[in-house]
């Protein structure tokens, strides 16, 4: 293994001394590649996710990528916690991409859901041999003697060894098939908030993101690309030829304009000695580009497809049909009925793409901020034309990635010019790049439309969702939305309603579309909860008032389609639980002064139950949020400190996409292009946020990273209405 | 062209042409790669470094104009301002961390000036560094117990 180590920040001073004798220093240093080529015998290696040395050093390999969720600090804490080992000797490793260690897909907020169970049995089998090892050394019964803190000690002699010096007995004994867990209540580290493994390195400028690693005789390109998909160079009018620094102008080819597109998208890569002389000769190239079928898209012509699409009957969803709906309009009543609109979005990472390649002696290196290092494997051999074998691919810490980097164009790109220049390239997108040639958010449009009774609950409720689906990635006649992007928030609907319809409508769009942090999850809860808000200020009900007697008390739901995993189902209960402990949390209940307003929403996605309350007000024109409450509900936590930092920076998410969040396409190029017209939301608009994790250890491990997002929209919107009695229902909101 | 320029306390000598952005100067000519590329327009506060003690944007400033300014970096800054990084690390402020380089280097600029902000103080002085993850809350946490801590401790520097 050749995986950059990271130390945790508790022992990031210590240095400590590899098995073969060399003394490994600092951060980033090849320390498992040196443990690699010493004597086996004095390292514990009982699975892919742990090791031991003779001195006592602990080595847990993170398989998942690190963008921000706190993931290498949480799997180790799962790790380290079951093996008894004392966290200041516990260093985690960067797994390379390689199917051995399962599933390395960092998406879906489902590593702890994944992986929870065996690492927790990686830890537990450490420590059984551990525990052998010492038994077998003392002569005695394994029962009688205990691992407490990294040590094993035997309690009727008071003997105790180190786990280091068991590392080389331990290594010796068969690995058992079971091993026991530990019980609620005796966790050393799963369920506390442990400070980030990393969180040193970075406040001291030395985490090593995607362009901070570097090889020797490194070439630094920078692409510019077609402004619409599928265009290729007919020209360059000026291309240079001897510039100082300039290495080379490398024509790449183009992508197809209709997926699957997770190649490239071609274009004029400068290569230089050093960035900046890449980026200045970029900036100046004068390139002619042969046109595409999507030369002509526009995003307002095809918004006003997808609210025509929701204008008229789309496609059922199957199993989602209820009672008569059509029967229930017609016999009229109070009738309400809105259209909700959401943009494209651009994920805008505060690291741009980025990727080093180096193509040689038939073998091919990448470091780069990726998501997904495994699938990115066999695409990055192609593109080397290399078998997978001869191909390594190495994570390094992700500046940010929110869906981004589940996808390994850049690092293609890296890997193509190394191995037509014979040395190593990093690419290095500019932000101009990343807002432009994303893998966007899809634009969408919903439809709702119910007869409400004298409560407020609906006796027909008809619900429509239009927008262009990310498998129209994968395939060139993929049109319809899929079921999955569905059962986020639109088919898996928990309110209680006897007669009910949902139907879909998609398009091809002439831009990239790919999953952003809760993906439909977004717009499904906007319009759903911005919905029911409607629902209860049309008979004038509080708003959670009404929405619990929407939810039933107890019992899972029932979705159309594929059932949720069993202990996945949504749970009425909690879904109810997290509402009422918001209102709690937010002080609901007492009136806020005139032109202040409370929003509420609610979601469940990635198995996680998030309740929030905004507080808003408009000052000047422009909504501001004071205050934010939020609930979750995620099942078994491993670090709690990490579930509220995700809260937090989901409410600050929300917002940026709520009141700023806005791609345009004109000619087949996008409009925005930097973070002067894409703003984000800053420190000063950032409200004071109140976050409770509900106590819920023993039940399945939920998600955390995404679900805090999707109720934020729709709470600003509420809120909103709350205080000034102007309903929004187009995304981002210009109130 | 050779340029001599102090940095981080130390005289270097820079081969690189004039018009280059401190920023790349930093990272590809002196291998400080703690200071982050994030826009490269002066938006986003990714690559603050400190000039004569400013919090300055290091994409904006072309070498040329530095010859004989005190340059300082996210590397260095732990000698001078040990109870920031600190307190920075104990409430897990950093989600990815690419942005807080520059947070920190704004933070510090700030104590600088004004060793007890308020919340206004804060938002003022941050207002151009973005944190796409969303650590808002916990930067100002961190600003004023740093500053709590400098006040108790004396000079933090």
């Amino acid at each position: 293994m050749n995986a950059i180590t990271n130390l945790s920040p508790s022992i990031s001073r210590r240095h400590f001394l590899g098995a073969s004798g060399v003394l490994v220093l600092g951060a980033s240093l090849p320390a498992r590649k040196v443990l690699g080529q010493s004597s086996l015998a004095t390292t514990f290696e009982p699975n892919l996710f742990l090791a031991l040395d003779g001195d006592g050093g602990v080595h847990v390999t993170v398989h998942r990528s690190e963008m921000g969720q706190g993931i290498r600090t949480a799997l180790a804490q799962v790790v380290a916690d079951e093996l008894e080992a004392d966290w200041s000797r516990v260093e985690v490793v960067q797994a390379q991409g390689d199917a051995k260690y399962g599933d390395q897909n960092t998406d879906g907020s489902r590593s702890i859901t994944l992986n929870y169970d065996r690492l927790r049995t990686a830890g537990a089998t450490a420590r059984l041999m551990l525990r052998q090892a010492a038994a077998k050394r003392w002569g005695v019964d394994v029962a009688t003697v205990t691992a407490t803190n990294h040590e094993v000690v035997h309690a009727g002699s008071g003997r105790r060894l180190g786990y280091g010096d068991l590392a080389s007995e331990a290594a010796s004994l068969p690995v058992p098939a079971k091993a026991p867990l530990k019980k609620n209540g005796e966790h050393r580290y799963i369920g506390k908030p442990v400070t980030h493994v990393d969180s040193g390195n970075i406040a001291r400028g030395k985490g090593t993101f995607g362009a901070d690693f570097s090889l020797p005789n490194m070439a630094t390109a920078v692409v510019v690309r077609c402004p619409w998909l599928g265009g290729g160079v007919k020209s360059i009018a000026n291309k240079p030829t001897d510039e100082p620094g300039l290495v080379a102008i490398e024509t790449l080819y183009p992508a197809p304009s209709a997926g699957p597109v997770f190649t490239p998208l071609g274009g004029v890569a400068v290569v230089a000695d050093d960035t900046w002389t890449a980026m200045r000769i970029a900036g100046g190239l004068d390139i002619e580009w042969t046109g595409s079928p999507t030369q002509s898209f526009d995003s307002d012509e095809l918004r006003k497809s997808l609210r025509d699409a929701v204008a008229s009957p789309g496609t059922a969803v199957p199993g989602s049909e209820k009672g008569d709906v059509d029967a229930v309009f017609a016999a009229g009543g109070t009738e309400l009925s809105a259209t909700y609109e959401t943009p494209f979005l651009s994920h805008a990472p505060m690291e741009p793409p980025v990727a080093v390649a180096d193509v040689s002696d038939g073998r091919c290196v990448v470091h780069a901020p990726l998501q997904d290092p495994q699938s990115a494997r066999p695409m990055i051999a192609a593109q080397a034309g290399l078998s997978p074998d001869k191909v390594e691919v190495t994570p390094t810490l992700l500046g940010g990635a929110f869906g981004r980097k589940s996808k390994p164009d850049f690092a293609l790109e890296a890997v193509e010019l190394s191995k037509r220049l014979k040395r190593p390239v990093r690419v290095q997108w500019l932000r101009e790049d990343d807002i432009r040639h994303d893998y966007f958010h899809a634009a969408s449009a919903q439809y709702h439309r119910a007869v409400i009774d004298g409560e407020g609950h609906p006796t027909a409720w008809l619900q429509r969702s239009a927008f262009p689906s990310i498998t129209t990635v994968f395939a060139a006649q993929a049109e319809q939305p899929a079921p999955w992007e569905l059962e986020m928030g639109f088919s898996n609907l928990p309110y209680t309603v006897e007669n009910q319809r949902m139907e879909s409508a998609g398009i091809r769009p002439g831009v990239r579309v790919g999953w952003l942090r809760s993906v439909c999850n977004i717009f499904h809860a906007f319009s759903a909860n911005v919905f029911a808000d409607e629902m209860a200020a049309a008979v004038g009900r509080d708003p959670i008032e009404h929405r619990l007697s929407l939810i039933p008390e107890s019992g899972k739901l029932k979705q159309p389609g594929q059932p949720a995993p069993p202990g996945h189902e949504l749970d009425f209960a909690r879904l109810r639980h997290v509402i009422e402990r918001v209102r709690k949390l937010s002080d609901w209940d007492t009136p806020r002064p005139q032109g202040t307003g409370l929003g509420f929403a609610v979601h469940h996605s990635f198995r996680s139950y998030v309740a929030t309350v905004l507080e808003a007000t408009v000052t000047n024109g422009r909504p501001s949020v004071s205050n934010a409450y939020v609930v979750l509900d995620c099942g078994t936590y491993v670090n709690p400190d990490t579930c509220v930092a995700q809260m937090e920076g989901a409410v600050v998410f929300g917002l940026s996409l709520s009141l700023y969040g806005d791609i345009a396409m004109k000619d087949g190029a996008v409009v925005q292009s930097n973070f002067h017209d894409y703003p984000m939301l800053r420190i000063g608009e950032t409200p004071a946020t109140t976050v409770e994790l509900v106590p819920a250890q023993g039940r399945l491990p939920a998600g955390v990273g995404e679900p805090g997002v999707p109720p934020v929209a729709p709470a600003l919107s509420n809120a909103l209405f709350a205080a000034t009695g102007t309903r929004h229902r187009t995304l981002p909101i210009r109130a | 062209m050779a340029l001599k320029l102090n940095v981080n306390g130390e005289a270097v000598a820079v081969d690189a042409s004039g018009d280059t952005p401190l920023l790349w100067v930093l990272r590809d000519h002196l291998g400080l790669t703690g200071t982050k590329y994030g826009c490269g327009g002066g938006y986003c506060g990714a690559c603050t470094v400190h000039v004569d003690g400013s919090a300055t944007r290091s994409c904006q400033l072309p070498v040329s104009t530095l010859e004989g300014k005190a340059i300082q970096t996210i590397e260095t800054l732990e000698e001078r301002h040990p109870a920031l990084v600190k307190t920075w690390i104990d409430n897990n402020v950093p989600q990815c961390g690419y942005c807080q380089s520059g947070q920190l280097m704004s933070a510090a600029a700030l104590l600088d000036g004004n060793p007890a902000p308020t919340d206004g103080d804060i938002d003022a002085a941050m207002t151009g560094n973005i944190c796409r993850c969303g650590t808002y809350v916990r930067i100002r946490a961190a600003i004023h117990e740093a500053a709590g801590q400098r006040a108790i401790g004396g000079a933090d520097r």
